[in-house]
């Protein structure tokens, strides 16, 4: 545990946050263990996030994703500490957050991480500008330093001739550059965002998942981001954690969770996924059969099946799927057209 | 487990309690009958109770002890800071210096500051029309005493938004304090405003700096309310993305919560300024200056005419300040500045204008034109005699509308209704409320009610207390008979809510007083006098709520209902006015403590109760006691029935979810 904190940019652990009238007497006892309505039948205490733990690594995006109530959002905020966890530690760059008194607190938010808001959160009487500079000036930092670094970042955001727009002259879109540019504008080495595109149209929410991969790609900062979209996680996310009733219910990559989902409810979820756009040619290669044509093409083991395609289909003969040199079996088309069909079925 | 009862069987509950409000009524007027005139604490004018003679002896004491610690250590220097405070603004704008024979500015001085200060605050249009208010107040022959009553105004507005804004910020950051104001800040709502009056003035001294404070006490609630509910009303997102960049409570506070608060914060100076501007008129009782004294005395004298002349300047005096501070509420929608050129053109505006007000008010101290408010401009008396036509014209052409009237809601309604709840014995009566309030608002509003209803009669005035009682419940009545129609019209029809608006709106910064006037004219010294003021003063608080209920009618409701082939009256019968069921009784009892605070007033047209008691107390030493004791039954009256409304409101909205 203590070399995982030293490799990670977050590293969670065992994290409570127990709603309710004794919220301390929960956590290590029984009840912890019982279902969240019988726990609220029983104490009057709801357990909004149960034992969770888990890792990020420096420079991963990693997705926390469930439905309304599944606690991802309070999760988040125990993460800032903007709602006090009851249990557990939370470090953060090799410092446990839980333990920092309230004006180290404060020093972490202004430097280490910052956060961005589904809503928003902008400030309406403020100018672009000056909301995006307000963190840099809570902090001390003199006007005309702070106004040059807010313009670094609108120029990174893409918000250049907005400067001295007020929020409410903008959309929504442009409202989340905002508040992107808001949270890059300290430098943080984490970013927390908590679904902050899930109040946009479809059109301006993939213009902006589109540009977080390339805000993520010119950064390389470390992402926690929460969304209750399921394409919007695989699409951003390295990891992700599908979170129920509080508890993290499986964490994986996209095609871990696609090719083995752990119970009913995360198979539900990934039910109207197309396997083919998310699983790689890996998981279904096979060995070559005796009586199969030999192979005279190669392939990446870690192309998704959808990209694969053409490669396969155009080639007369099975495939070689290859990693690093070495041969883990061949694919032909009907391996590909078995994948794609049992997506069309279900 | 009554909820659920009601839940699963509502209907027969309802009809259940229609049958046992009837029996109570029928029980109380058998029981009445059978009894009436025994035991009903009937009690001269003059006649003490024991309650009454007790606080007269504590009030006699208070006055022999002037120089007791408390007083020259507590409430001396409060009131001399007061004092010093309301003099330096009367000598500015009303009152002459030493040596002069005028303040420090004159009439054109002063009407130009109040120009530029509006114009710099909010826009032109609105300037031009607060100076035109102004003047007209001049014009009405009273330009002392209104600059009076703005001087204390102003003074008594400064100070408690000294005390209110801090406190509501406080309020509005921590529960606990929030908790901790509540019951101060609900029982301040329901307390008619002529209770305030005589136990400040005990401790305080008749004059101006307990007419201050007593005006003070009445708004500084006000401003704590609307200040505290402002800072709750930030929204919450951005407060939490600050704290998350990390911010300090004080940068959260300053940079954050009061700037998005501060349309609702200039709300509240605007609702706090003619709360005090209101109340300064009727705190002349106390020795207030100002146009409280003009008419009082008219009502006094029954001078309808001149009663009206300064019931106008009330008016001009009221709008002035209600446009000038919504103005600025308004100028607040929007975050966005004005564009260079109106900022441009803003800037020479203010240059101009400022450059103007100086010269006035150079002028104003050294020319005899522009500090004297000219004679010649005085329309008073061609105003009084208008107004004195138009009334007398009024009572002899349509003796229907006024005698005719008062005669009918005077015998058809209030004098078997008094005679029923001040005739029958007192404990048939208090049953009887008990009763009511029981099917109404459940077993802890009985509770409630009975208590208070002993300590109604602990004090001795149960007769008095009763007569009060039944005119603010025909008052009520009538007033929701009204209320209700035009409610449902406003919330049906766009229309009638734009042509009725603007007159519920100046209706409702107009203090009470001024509707008392005119009533006077049509209907003479009696009860139903104060009944028609109180009708005229809180019906514009009842449309709004019930047109607001209605409104908020779900539209699939009434769009099912007339899919389904309702007429209209079904329409609004049984489908808008049950779903607005709530708006009705939060109607009906904003539209009792409303008629309750102006029922009492008209103890000064012959109104007679509990009312009649607090003024005559103030008047005459000998019935200090009583008028004091008068005040707390008011008090004890107003709080029963807020209570009753409450528990009712509670109890019915609680099955719903």
């Amino acid at each position: 545990m203590s070399n995982h904190a030293s490799t990670s940019a977050i590293s969670v652990r065992n994290l409570w946050q127990v709603f309710g009238p004794n919220p301390d007497k929960i956590v290590g006892s029984p009840d912890a263990a019982l279902p969240r309505a019988e726990l609220r039948a029983k104490t009057g205490n709801t357990a909004a996030v149960r034992d969770v733990s888990f890792d990020v690594a420096p420079g991963e995006v990693f997705v926390v994703m469930g439905l309304s109530g599944s606690g991802k959002s309070t999760l988040v905020r125990c993460l800032t500490r903007l709602i006090e966890p009851t249990a557990g530690s939370v470090i953060i760059d090799g410092e446990d957050i839980l333990k920092a008194n309230d004006a180290h607190l404060r020093d972490l938010r202004r430097t280490k991480f910052s956060m961005v808001f589904q809503n928003f959160g902008l400030l309406p009487h403020r100018k672009v500008i000056d909301n995006i500079a307000f963190a840099l000036e809570i902090n001390g930092v003199k006007k005309e330093l702070r106004h040059e670094r807010a313009r670094e970042v609108i120029d990174l955001v893409g918000l250049q001739g907005f400067e001295q727009a007020f929020p409410e002259q903008l959309s929504g879109g442009m409202q989340q550059r905002v508040g992107l540019a808001r949270a890059l504008a300290v430098d943080p080495e984490v970013l927390f965002l908590d679904e902050p595109f899930s109040a946009l149209d479809p059109l301006i929410r993939r213009d902006m998942q589109t540009e977080v991969i390339r805000l993520h790609k010119e950064l390389g900062k470390t992402m926690v981001f929460i969304t209750h979209d399921l394409d919007e996680a695989l699409k951003l996310g390295d990891r992700i954690a599908i979170m129920r009733d509080g508890a993290v219910v499986q964490m994986g990559t996209a095609e871990e969770l696609i090719a083995n989902p752990a119970d009913e409810y995360v198979a539900d979820f990934t039910r109207d996924i197309p396997k083919s756009h998310v699983l790689t040619v890996r998981s279904i290669a096979r060995p070559h059969s005796a009586n199969e044509p030999t192979s005279d093409q190669q392939i990446e083991a870690s192309t998704v099946i959808r990209d694969a395609t053409a490669t396969v289909l155009n080639s007369t003969g099975p495939v070689t799927v290859v990693e690093n040199g070495t041969s883990l079996g061949v694919i032909t088309a009907t391996d590909i057209l078995r994948v794609i069909g049992a997506g069309a079925h279900q | 487990m009554s909820a659920d009862q009601e839940v699963i069987l509502p209907t027969k509950r309802t009809i259940n309690r229609g049958w046992i409000l009837g029996g109570i009524l029928v029980a109380w007027i058998a029981a009445g009958r059978a009894m009436h005139g025994k035991f009903t604490y009937v009690l001269a004018t003059y006649d003490d109770t024991r309650m009454s003679a007790r606080v007269d002896v504590w009030a006699k004491m208070i006055r022999g002890h002037r120089d007791a610690p408390i007083f020259i250590y507590f409430f001396n220097p409060i009131r001399h800071f007061i004092d010093t405070f309301v003099s330096l603004i009367r000598s500015i704008i009303s009152q002459p210096l030493e040596g002069s024979s005028i303040p420090v500015f004159g009439w054109l001085g002063v009407l130009a500051l109040i120009g530029f200060i509006v114009y710099a605050t909010s826009n032109l249009k609105t300037s031009l029309l607060a100076m035109a208010l102004t003047f007209g107040c001049g014009a009405m022959g009273l330009w002392t005493d209104s600059m009076d009553t703005l001087a204390l105004t102003i003074a008594a507005v400064v100070l408690s938004l000294a005390i209110g804004l801090p406190l509501g910020v406080w309020a509005g950051l921590s529960d606990r304090v929030l908790k901790l104001l509540t019951p101060i800040l609900d029982l301040a709502q329901i307390l008619p405003t002529l209770v305030y009056l005589a136990p400040l003035a005990l401790v305080f001294m008749i004059g101006p700096p307990a007419a201050t404070i007593a005006t003070m006490v009445y708004c500084i609630p006000i401003a704590i309310r609307i200040t505290a509910f402002g800072i709750r009303g930030v929204p919450t997102s951005p407060v939490e993305a600050s704290t998350s960049m990390g911010t300090t409570t004080t940068q959260k506070l300053l940079k954050v919560q009061l700037p998005m608060a501060s349309r609702t914060i200039v709300l509240g100076v605007n609702q706090t300024m003619l709360a005090a501007m209101s109340f300064a008129v009727i705190a002349t009782l106390i020795g207030a200056p100002g146009l409280g004294k003009p008419v009082i005395n008219a009502l006094i004298v029954r001078d309808v005419g001149n009663g009206i002349v300064a019931g106008l300047a009330v008016v001009f005096l009221a709008i002035m300040l209600d446009r000038s501070t919504s103005a600025i509420v308004a100028k607040r929608d929007s975050f966005i500045p004005p564009s260079d050129v109106s900022v441009r053109n803003r800037r020479i505006g203010l240059a101009v204008g400022g450059v103007g007000t100086i010269v006035a008010m150079v002028l104003s101290r050294s020319v005899p034109f522009a500090a004297y408010f000219p004679e010649g401009a005085s329309i008073a008396k061609p105003v009084a005699k208008v107004a004195d036509t138009s009334v007398n014209w009024v009572v002899e052409n349509m003796q229907i509308l006024t005698t005719g009237l008062n005669h009918a809601i005077t015998i058809g309604i209030l004098n078997p209704m008094e005679s029923l709840l001040t005739g029958s014995p007192w404990f048939v009566t208090g049953l009887a409320i008990t009763g009511i309030s029981f099917v109404l608002g459940g077993i802890r509003s009985a509770i409630v009610t009975a208590t208070l209803l002993l300590a109604i009669v602990a004090t001795g005035l149960w007769q008095d207390t009763m007569v009060t009682f039944t005119q603010t419940i025909v008052a009520t009545l009538l007033t929701m008979g009204v209320g209700v129609v035009l409610g449902v019209w406003i919330g049906r029809s766009t229309r009638a809510d734009q042509v009725l608006r603007p007159f519920l709106d100046a209706a409702q910064v107009l203090p009470a007083f001024v509707y008392l006037i005119p009533m006077l004219g049509f209907f003479g010294p009696s009860r139903f006098t104060g009944i028609a003021t109180g009708i005229i003063y809180s019906i514009p608080i009842v449309v709004k709520i019930v047109g607001q209920g209605i409104r908020e009618v779900p539209t699939n409701m009434t769009e099912a209902a007339i899919s389904a082939g309702s007429t209209k009256w079904q329409l609004i019968t049984k489908v808008q006015l049950p779903a607005a069921k709530n708006s009705l009784l939060l109607a009906t009892n904003q539209g009792l403590i409303f008629v309750l605070a102006v029922v009492v007033i008209g103890g000064l047209v012959g109104s007679g109760g509990l009312g009649y008691l607090v003024i005559l107390g103030g008047a005459k030493p000998e019935l200090q006691g009583k008028g004091l004791v008068a005040g707390l039954a008011i008090l004890l009256l107003g709080v029963m029935i807020d209570r009753i409304a409450q528990f009712a409101v509670r109890r019915n909205s609680a099955p719903k979810h």
